[in-house]
């Protein structure tokens, strides 16, 4: 099997399950863990995720299917297309195209805060766009369900930092539309940025 | 050319001297927490009645008197009120007295810049772990050059968790040590395990060890309380260490003097060829020397401040404090 992506906690690869291609995300051992701690938080996050995946689907927003759960791997259908931090880079001039992705995202994490799922880490490295212009929104790997206001609006707050001044109010307004808490979650993020702690602490992403 | 710095934002009193980034002496006092941990008032008299004291042993450590002093440095915070009043006196006294340029300093930036001093680092992720704080920083130049927090607790410090257990499981008081003694030969049980990106919390995996030494063997306890914490903190410097791409991790503060928390660091940075840096430990303490080795730095680079406006701040944050070298 192939390697596509490592992050810190999983290594992705290239995949197929009956035939269909797959990427399978494995959570990879943390030597520094003792042994049962280790096995526990693996097996733990690898079943939330699936499991939080297969809400977000059950509930209309745009994720890949999980195709099989493996001990600390996930089988999930592979999509066909670009993340959108690489075609930000590449497609700053198509204005258009970039309203649209960014209008979906925000819709896509309204429906997520809908089903009181918070995605933990919704930025550009996580969205990735079809070459239809289809807007699938993926890892869950830092995914909670939670009904609290502050950390659907600090999903908010981590886009807000990570995308342009001009992108933003596009996806915010989207989001507004689509998420049924709208109002209380954009005035916590108002709160936010005025309290101390985040504003001496500029989220930076990657 | 000597700096002396003057730290007493708890419960050590310390003096040091620096010259030309080299520490000529370290000397501190030590008010005793006792059972009860430290009472602000009782620390501070204490400190004020040993502070000339203290002065005195730093000069002769490095065989000079008082007028070969050309700089002061003292705590500013974060920290006990009362304790670092004694500090900012002294030092603007002495300021007056010997017409010499004062800068007030961050304690936690402090802890963090000597090791970085001593051991080398070049441009590392800090895990600085002391007993009222943990965080995950690293320089950056914008708005000004300072050193970010990519992650930190979102209660208290990993040092205070380790203290506030220590004294519920009745052992020596105020060290980590004494847990981690207690801790060795211990089963894992399950504990709450809560890390949020790169923030992380420990009020409730103390509430949780505490509870369980009711019913079980009070060494499993202490080992697995341990390790859950450390590896929480691996988890998020290992998150930081990615984003950043920095291969260096800093560890200073209290904390680490921990050797459990050092080697998982090392297992952890090995797997991105990265290593671990730390100061010894006289440097890990509070103590007096980081304060000067700071302060001669900020001297160097104009950063000296008139004495009317050398305050104290209980929490002053390390991220707000400049690093123009
Ligand atoms: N369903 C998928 N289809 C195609 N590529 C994927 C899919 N899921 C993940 N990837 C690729 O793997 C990379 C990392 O996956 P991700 O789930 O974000 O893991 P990590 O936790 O390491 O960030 C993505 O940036 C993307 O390139
Ligand atoms: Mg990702």
């Amino acid at each position: 099997m192939e390697k596509i992506s490592e992050g810190a906690e999983a290594e992705i690869y290239d995949a197929k399950v009956l035939g269909r291609s797959a990427i399978l995300k494995y959570r990879i051992e943390k030597g520094y863990r003792t042994r049962p701690l280790d096995y526990r938080i693996r097996s733990e996050r690898t079943k939330s995720e699936a499991k939080i995946m297969a809400r977000a689907s059950a509930r209309g927003a745009m994720v890949p299917k999980v195709l099989l759960i493996d001990g600390y791997g996930i089988y999930i259908e592979k999509l066909d297309g670009a993340m959108l931090n690489a075609m930000m880079d590449r497609f700053e001039k198509q204005k258009e195209k970039m309203r649209k992705i960014l209008e979906e995202a925000g819709k896509q994490l309204g429906m997520l805060h809908n089903a009181d799922i918070v995605h933990g880490d919704y930025t550009p490295a996580n969205i990735l766009v079809t070459p239809e212009g289809v807007v699938y929104v993926i890892d869950f790997g830092l995914a909670e369900i939670t009904n609290s206001v502050e950390e659907k609006a600090l999903d908010l707050l981590l886009m807000k930092r990570s995308i342009s001044k001009t992108l933003y109010p596009i996806f915010e307004d989207s989001y507004r539309k689509s998420h049924g808490d709208s109002k209380s979650v954009l005035l916590k993020l108002g709160d936010i940025e005025r309290r101390g702690r985040y504003q001496t602490r500029t989220l930076i992403t990657g | 050319m000597a700096v002396i710095g003057i730290e007493s934002s708890a419960h050590t009193l310390g003096v040091g001297i620096a010259d030309k980034g080299k520490v000529l002496a370290n000397e501190k006092m030590m008010y005793d927490v006792g059972t009860t941990g430290i009472i602000p008032a009782k620390a501070a008299e204490q400190h004020i009645e040993n502070i000339g004291s203290v002065i005195g042993a730093a000069l002769s450590k490095a065989g000079m008197d008082k007028s070969g002093i050309t700089g002061i440095g003292y705590t500013k915070g974060p920290g006990l009120g009362p304790c670092l009043r004694v500090g900012q006196l002294a030092a603007k006294t002495l300021s007056m007295e010997l017409k010499v340029p004062i800068v007030p300093v961050n304690h936690a930036i402090g802890h963090i810049e000597v090791a970085r001093h001593v051991s080398g680092a070049k441009d590392p992720i800090v895990l600085y772990v002391s007993g009222g704080n943990s965080q995950i920083l690293g320089i950056i130049n914008e708005p000004f050059r300072h050193y970010h927090v990519f992650g930190e607790t979102f209660d208290i410090g990993v040092g205070n968790m380790l203290d506030s257990f220590a004294r519920a499981a009745k052992l020596n008081p105020a060290w980590g040590s004494s847990v981690a003694k207690l801790a060795e030969g211990g089963k894992y049980i399950q504990m709450p395990y809560t890390v949020k990106g790169m923030d992380f919390t420990f009020t409730g995996l103390l509430t949780n060890a505490v509870k369980m030494l009711e019913a079980n063997d009070p060494r499993d306890v202490a080992y697995s309380m341990q390790e859950t914490a450390f590896a929480m903190l691996c988890e998020a410097i290992e998150r930081a260490m990615l984003l950043t791409k920095k291969r260096e991790v800093l560890l200073s503060g209290g904390v680490a003097q921990s050797k459990r928390l050092k080697e998982m660091l090392e297992i952890m940075t090995a797997t991105h060829n990265g290593a671990v840096y730390a100061a010894p430990n006289e440097f890990n303490a509070d103590n007096g020397a980081m304060i000067a080795i700071v302060a001669e730095k900020m001297l160097d680079t104009g950063m000296q401040k008139k004495p009317e406006d050398c305050d104290i701040n209980q929490k002053y944050r390390a991220d707000a404090a400049e690093i123009r070298w």
